[in-house]
């Protein structure tokens, strides 16, 4: 798998993770998702990609380690998904996509607005165009959570050989 | 700018609460310009809506908000003689090259890529506000 297409979703991810919470992730094996999963996430923060290629960046959490670590950042005990939880996840998700542009200057990527799903172990569909979605997991004291990325093949190539 | 005898107005202009108080919380100690004052907006129309209320300092201002953009505001601003010097620090996620030359061609004073360091966010401000930028 192709380390300079995955590398600027990883430290986008590490450098905003270490920023909010003051914890780096550690990054576990990524692999490209090859049906619908079945997990436990709670909350998950989406942002459209437009521009020269089109696609899509993902982030899923579940609630214990959302919560926990959003306590962190506003000093207070949070135990639901509330609306800071909700705000954090889409702030999050819209640095690790603003921030991984970088990495693709020629493709003059556009983002959206983030969108948040929010509901007990949903699953996530994804395009059923040619666009492999890759699955990016990372693991920090508290939990794990996951980096979705989907870009159609003209950036990820030969991503899956 | 003379800063001894008054207060310093600071707009933060994003969509996300948490961003607006990380932003705000980044200057809790004492700063070394005197008293400050935070104003906030969540997006570019509710920004305009507080210059035209308050006299801005400086202007904080994120890029991607629903209702009006930071990079229209931006354009919107320097098209009028009040609002053309004003001191304007971008702060934003994006940080493709193309973006900060956008922002640049449209009047940007600076521009900060987020998660934004602490540290350079104060010199910053400090800067305009002290005549020093």
């Amino acid at each position: 798998m192709k380390k300079e297409y995955i590398m600027p979703f990883v430290e986008a991810t590490q450098n905003v993770f270490q920023d909010f919470f003051g914890v780096t992730p550690e990054l576990d094996t990524p692999y490209i998702v090859k049906k619908e999963e079945t997990s436990n996430w709670d909350i998950s923060g989406i942002i459209g990609i437009a521009g020269e290629s089109k696609g899509v960046i993902v982030l899923s959490i579940n609630e214990q380690l959302v919560t926990a670590l959003t306590s962190r950042l506003v000093g207070r005990k949070i135990t639901t998904l509330d609306d800071d939880v909700i705000d954090t996840i889409g702030e999050i998700t819209n640095i690790i996509a603003g921030n991984s542009k970088k990495g693709f200057e020629e493709y003059r990527l556009k983002i959206s607005l983030p969108s948040i799903i929010r509901g007990r172990e949903h699953t996530v569909f994804w395009p059923k165009q040619d666009i492999p979605i890759l699955s990016i997991p990372f693991s920090v004291p508290e939990g794990k959570f996951m980096l979705f990325v989907g870009l159609e093949k003209k950036i990820t190539g030969d991503i899956l050989t | 700018m003379g800063t001894a005898d008054r207060t310093i107005k600071i707009l933060i202009v994003d969509d996300s609460r948490i961003m607006q108080n990380i932003l705000k919380n980044s200057f809790d100690e004492k700063e070394a310009w005197g008293k400050t004052e935070f104003l906030t907006a969540s997006d570019g129309e509710e920004a305009l809506v507080v210059m035209d209320e308050n006299t801005i300092d400086v202007l904080l201002l994120d890029w991607n908000m629903p209702k009006l953009d930071g990079l229209s505001v931006l354009k919107k601003l320097r098209q009028t003689d009040k609002y053309k010097k004003l001191p304007v620090i971008m702060i934003t996620s994006e940080a493709a090259k193309y973006n900060v030359i956008e922002a640049l061609k449209a009047g940007v004073s600076d521009y900060i890529i987020k998660p934004a360091s602490r540290k350079i966010l104060i010199d910053k401000v400090k800067g305009f506000i002290l005549g020093e930028s």
